[in-house]
């Protein structure tokens, strides 16, 4: 299971495959105040970048370094994209 | 050849092989919906594959395709028989593209011609189905996606030296259920300079409208790299992606490649080849230990003792990786045998009739040896039957047969071999007129007596004999069956023939499905050896050199009763000749007759892997290869029958 909820954070680790966006999702809609924890995660689908962006949890941590940790997570954190850039 | 083309070669060869083999399905069964949806997939990534190079009428071609496909997908049209033949038709047409860009590395110069009528076919049989061909979005909505991106990217844009070219992919809202991944999709994008996920409809929906598995994502960059490299990126989802260059003047920055990862490796062949001489190497090695530890033995049993348990593990671990790359170099059949359908079907047009092939058990493996050398004979088997085997189809009409002549393939794996059956259901081959023509040709006496017809239908393979009462463009160039045999042959391999007149032929054959292994025997010429295949070998004897006697300008011996030829090996390969009181003969047959062949010594037997010549040595003459010896030596393989032709 890459998806684990535990005392108001939920973290993401190892590689999350599609299926764990409905995971997750179900997870931010229990707990709308939720923190989401990157530090063990290695990899991501789509599906779940695309539930962080339109709920725009908290995240904490630091995702594996890369490109796409980069331009996804610091955008995320930085809280940069609240706004829809393309309306 | 350039990585990419190569690269596209192999693929796009794979993908007009998966799209005629689901074309096939279809042919059986026109609303299999799994075919369709395969077959418009293989055929939609091959329009991305041409598109890498710019192929604009291989694009067109394959669009036109794609579209009565998605028709055929959405159940707004039935593929008809004629429309499957012209898509089918469309594929032959991709094919021989592809062989054209491995040629010359471009298409032919009359491929728009080609992509038109083939294209006037399709749109014939799918007329009012099918789209305009352009479907690219008005110039304004696109210029509006790439103000908003520069402006966004401004800082990126300002910072970067390199020309950069932006990128907006739109993936399809159900591509999770496809077990697509847009996120590596851009994860492989080389030097991406800058990535946004927007929300394809303007905004994210709220929580409890989010469905965790459509794609409602947008992505847009912007990428450092060569808009080849970035369309190669996006191969299998070239209609899912726009791209727009932003020039600099600047030099460009030295590339990094982020590359996604492979499950799949593609390796050369070359490199397994140099693993398997690299595995040899290290067994014989191993096996100069247990002589090494018999030595140590005298002075320190239990040390010897430890050096025979490491020998021991070592060679189990060597035995361990010969397995392995014995798997390695099993590849199946399909890969080779591919281009027969295509084959089938241009040789029939060709000659007028109409052939219906199917192949079957073309995915069973063998090594790439026989997996390759497969094609040629089968092939050649292939033109003969529709050549000479099925009938015109007004004459198959008349004989009460269906007009379209059927031929079938079926491979299958027996143990350690595979079989090979090609059977046609046409005219049959007439044992009496086999018998006949032989005779005729010289290949058989007047009075001649065969024990059956089998052995009458063996005849065919005999050298010269051709059965065509035309000679035809195809068949008829000087090579018959026995070429086909000797192709056979040469991959240790066996043909048998059946036949009955007026339902058809059936060939019959059998080869191992792993590496060839060769018995050689070993002979010596003054120090230097040399290995003739055991094949080629009738006999082997001693006898006394006075009994060798020289006539005309050869030299003869007398064996049971009969003279026969003897030739120095020495004198053929340019080596001192030999004098010594007795002479080593081998026995070879050179069209039938006995020839003997002297040599120094005959050493002993071995069964090893030969290996052929690759560049100046390949075009030496009466040489088969070479191979490696126990002790590490290279031992030159000979073709006595070549050397003494």
């Amino acid at each position: 299971m890459s998806v684990r909820v535990e005392g108001g954070v939920i973290y993401l680790a190892g590689r999350c495959p599609v299926e764990d966006a409905e995971d997750l999702l179900r997870a931010l809609e229990q707990d709308a105040q939720a923190t989401v924890d990157i530090t063990g995660l290695q990899r991501l689908h789509m599906a779940l970048v695309q539930v962080l962006l339109a709920v725009r949890p908290a995240i904490q941590g630091q995702a594996a370094a890369g490109p796409l940790s980069r331009e996804i997570f610091l955008r995320l954190i930085s809280d940069n994209d609240r706004t829809p850039k393309n309306p | 050849m350039n990585e990419l083309l190569e690269q596209f070669l192999i693929e796009s060869r794979e993908l007009v092989a998966q799209a005629a083999k689901d074309l096939a399905t279809l042919a059986r069964d026109p609303v299999d919906g799994a075919a369709i949806d395969s077959a418009f997939r293989a055929i939609h990534t091959l329009k991305g594959s041409f598109a890498i190079f710019a192929l604009s009428p291989a694009e067109r071609l394959l669009h036109a395709a794609e579209d009565v496909l998605e028709q055929a997908r959405k159940g707004a049209a039935l593929l008809r028989p004629a429309t499957l033949d012209t898509l089918t038709a469309c594929l032959d047409q991709t094919d021989r593209w592809i062989d054209a860009m491995e040629r010359d590395g471009a298409l032919p110069s009359d491929a728009d011609e080609r992509a038109s009528a083939v294209l006037a076919l399709l749109r014939g049989h799918v007329a009012d189905q099918l789209p305009k061909a352009d479907t690219s979005e008005p110039a304004s909505q696109a210029a509006d996606w790439l103000t908003a991106l520069v402006a966004r990217e401004a800082h990126q844009i300002d910072q970067s030296i390199a020309d950069l070219i932006a990128f907006r992919y739109r993936p399809d809202a159900d591509c999770f259920f496809r077990g697509e991944d847009p996120l590596s999709v851009v994860e492989a994008i080389p030097d991406l300079v800058a990535l946004a996920i927007l929300p394809a409809e303007g905004s994210w929906p709220r929580t409890a409208e989010l469905d965790p598995f459509a794609c409602l994502s947008l992505i847009e960059g912007l990428s450092a790299a060569d808009e080849a490299d970035l369309r190669a990126a996006f191969r299998l989802q070239p209609d899912q992606v726009e791209f727009a260059a932003l020039p600099r003047t600047s030099r460009k920055t030295d590339r990094e490649k982020i590359t996604a990862d492979g499950t799949l490796l593609r390796v050369e062949s070359a490199r397994i080849d140099a693993l398997a001489d690299g595995l040899r190497d290290l067994v014989i090695a191993i096996n100069s230990l247990a002589p090494l530890a018999n030595d140590m033995g005298r002075f320190d049993r239990a040390l010897a003792t430890r050096l025979r348990s490491a020998q021991v593990s070592i060679e189990r671990a060597a035995t361990s990786l010969h397995g392995h790359l014995a798997q390695i170099r099993l590849v199946p059949l399909e890969g080779t045998l591919r281009r027969l359908p295509r084959a089938a079907r241009e040789i029939a047009d060709a000659l007028g009739k109409s052939v219906a092939f199917t192949m079957e058990g073309e995915t069973i493996e063998a090594d790439k040896q026989i997996a390759e050398g497969l094609f040629e004979p089968l092939l050649h088997l292939l033109r003969n039957a529709i050549d000479h085997g099925i009938e015109m189809p007004a004459a198959r009409q008349a004989a009460g047969k269906p007009p379209q002549g059927r031929l079938r393939l079926t491979l299958a794996r027996d143990g350690d071999a595979i079989t090979a059956t090609l059977s046609d259901d046409g005219t049959g081959i007439d044992p009496a007129r086999i018998h006949h023509m032989a005779v005729e040709r010289g290949l058989l006496d007047e009075d001649a007596v065969l024990s059956d017809d089998e052995s009458a239908l063996r005849l065919i393979f005999e050298p010269g004999f051709s059965t065509a009462a035309a000679i035809t463009d195809l068949s008829g160039r000087g090579v018959g069956m026995d070429a086909v045999q000797a192709a056979v042959t040469r991959l240790h391999g066996t043909i048998t023939v059946e036949s009955k007149v007026g339902s058809g032929t059936s060939f019959h054959m059998r080869f191992p499905a792993h590496a060839l292994t060769t018995q050689l025997l070993v002979v010596e010429i003054d120090g230097d050896r040399f290995g003739i295949p055991f094949g080629q070998v009738r006999e082997t004897l001693r006898i006394d050199t006075s009994a060798i006697k020289p006539v005309g300008l050869g030299q003869v011996c007398v064996l049971r009763g009969s003279a026969v030829p003897v030739v120095d090996l020495a004198g053929l390969l340019g080596l001192p000749s030999m004098t010594a009181p007795t002479s080593r003969l081998v026995v070879t047959h050179i069209e039938g007759s006995p020839v003997a062949l002297r040599v120094g010594n005959i050493s002993h037997r071995l069964d090893t892997v030969i290996r052929p010549h690759g560049g100046v040595l390949g075009q030496a003459h009466g040489m088969l290869g070479s191979a490696i010896m126990g002790d590490g030596s290279v031992l030159l393989v000979l073709d006595v029958q070549e050397l003494l032709a």
